[in-house]
């Protein structure tokens, strides 16, 4: 029994469902509003690695009684556990490579995209809900870093000063995805997997939120990478199952910023 | 293919792969790169990782950097005993944990212990020769890490909070513990190592909140960790009184 929870199909949310239409896995689509904070009514707190969601915000699977968090590590779940196409690379180090990626994307672009998604289209969500109904709700949000990630949505912590400062963080991922892409067309070795995945799901939005750091000229190959696995056809069946139709517009609270600055 | 790895004391990042390695039974070439005399911003060192963070292991052709995608490394391309669970929850959850303690645990038990060791060990030079320091460093998150520890400029909210987590990493940890013989579930493996590498210490570091009394499952794990030869072996090489604070997990300390 396969079971994915999991709100529209971007970022975090995107990467399993990518995986598992790439396995050809049957699953069933346990779909809730992340936006609407449903999913702190999921009845999930008792699995400590599922309440405290390293990532925040995120999907989980429920394989066979067990669930499973953290996007890049479901990935390597799906590659590891189910068969069909294999998504992980062959080689020791062309898996330390996918892993390293997936360590270092999930850490920058992890923290610095949810902010200026979630500015750009959650945070006017959020204002026009019954604010006395959403601090009631998020009062109520355990553990802390997860309630603290959304009331910096409400309270203005998210300065013009701080957005810019990360859409020029954003810049560094990038060229390195940039520069990793001048050896071959995918991130860990000679194939496609899950680091192509977990990549992708986060980068293709950043045209959309920082045309200045990912664009044709700046980033030529990134946008071939893009390109290219956009058209796989596991990818538009991941992307068909927006219930809005325009899921890069769907953003919640992601990894958190590095609290050393 | 001789292992070549780049490292300070065992302890932390530096720790994983050298605990990893002797688990495996790969002997290794050691190269002591001392942190704090910056010798990971060197020109040598840069060559080597032009980030200037440690560890690197260099093995043929490749270099690695992460240090826990690099003990998933020495388990995948050496011989040697198993450290990763043959089950892929298990192996999920290894996974997890490690995440945990690399992105939650660790960066506010290190805050805590950059304001109280690294950052004093390296204040007293003149500040010239510090801002020299601060501009060789590769990455602006580890230049803004140094200029906090070297100046003092942790806020005391952010010790505090960091304080706050360590105790509530703490209590996670201890429960898990009662669940789970070992990190991953029912074997030693990296998840353990790396656990380790984070808290052998935190009996000293944290006497408030992990000791017998009150996190026995914790002191346990350590102990039995401790216990293995190859950590015997590894925390040998420790040069600095930091390394030997593993001692007090000796049973014999306190029998």
């Amino acid at each position: 029994m396969l079971e994915l929870y999991h709100s529209e199909p971007n970022t975090f949310f995107l990467k399993p469902l990518i995986a598992l239409h790439e396995k050809q896995a049957p699953f069933d689509s346990r779909w809730f509003d992340a936006e609407g904070l449903e999913q702190f009514e999921l009845g999930f707190s008792g699995d400590v690695e599922a309440h405290l969601h390293l990532e925040r915000e995120g999907p989980l699977l429920l394989h066979d009684g067990t669930l499973i968090s953290s996007s890049f590590f479901m990935l390597e779940y799906i590659a590891e556990a189910l068969p069909g196409l294999p998504l992980l690379p062959e080689s020791a180090i062309d898996l330390y490579r996918a892993r390293a990626s997936g360590q270092f994307l999930g850490a920058h672009l992890g923290s610095l995209v949810p902010v200026l998604g979630c500015m750009r289209y959650l945070a006017p969500k959020l204002a026009a809900m019954d604010r006395t109904r959403l601090i009631s709700t998020l009062a109520e949000v355990g553990p802390q870093e997860r309630r603290l990630a959304w009331q910096a949505l409400l309270d203005g912590t998210y300065s013009p000063q701080i957005l810019a400062t990360a859409r020029e963080r954003l810049k560094f991922p990038v060229s390195r995805v940039e520069a990793t892409l001048q050896h071959g067309d995918w991130l860990a070795g000679p194939g496609y997997s899950i680091a192509d995945i977990d990549a992708f799901a986060m980068l293709r939005v950043i045209p959309d939120l920082a045309p200045e750091v990912l664009n044709k000229t700046a980033t030529p190959r990134v946008c071939e990478f893009l390109a290219r696995i956009a058209e796989r056809p596991a990818v538009k069946a991941a992307l068909a199952m927006s219930r809005s139709g325009k899921p890069a517009q769907h953003f919640v609270p992601g990894v958190e910023p590095s609290r050393w600055g | 293919m001789t292992v070549h790895l780049y490292h300070w004391e065992p302890n932390a990042n530096s720790g994983k792969p050298m605990l990893a390695l002797a688990e495996k039974g790969v002997a290794f070439e050691s190269h002591y790169i001392d942190l704090l005399k910056f010798d990971q911003h060197q020109p040598d060192y840069l060559k080597i990782n032009p980030d200037g963070t440690i560890p690197a292991m260099v093995h043929g052709d490749h270099v690695l950097t992460e240090s826990t995608p690099m003990m998933e490394y020495v388990d995948d391309a050496f011989d040697g005993p198993r450290l990763k669970p043959t089950d892929p929850k298990e192996r999920w959850r290894m996974r997890w944990w490690m995440r945990f303690f690399d992105s939650y645990f660790a960066p506010s038990l290190s805050m805590i212990g950059w304001s109280v060791f690294v950052g004093p060990a390296v204040r007293q030079r003149p500040k010239e020769e510090l801002e020299a320091a601060i501009a060789r460093i590769p990455l602006e998150s580890r230049r803004i890490a140094w200029r906090k520890a070297m100046f003092n400029e942790f806020s005391e909210a952010e010790l505090t909070e960091s304080r706050r987590r360590v105790h509530y990493c703490t209590g996670i940890l201890e429960d898990h513990l009662a669940r789970h013989e070992w990190i991953a579930g029912t074997r030693y493996s990296l998840g353990d190592i790396n656990g380790f590498n984070l808290g052998y210490a935190l009996p000293l570091s944290q006497p408030d909140h992990c000791n017998d009394a009150k996190t026995p499952r914790i002191m346990e794990w350590l102990r039995r960790i401790y216990e293995r030869p190859a950590a015997k072996q590894i925390w040998s090489l420790g040069r600095t009184a930091m390394a030997q604070r593993v001692k007090f997990l000796e049973r014999a300390a306190h029998a």
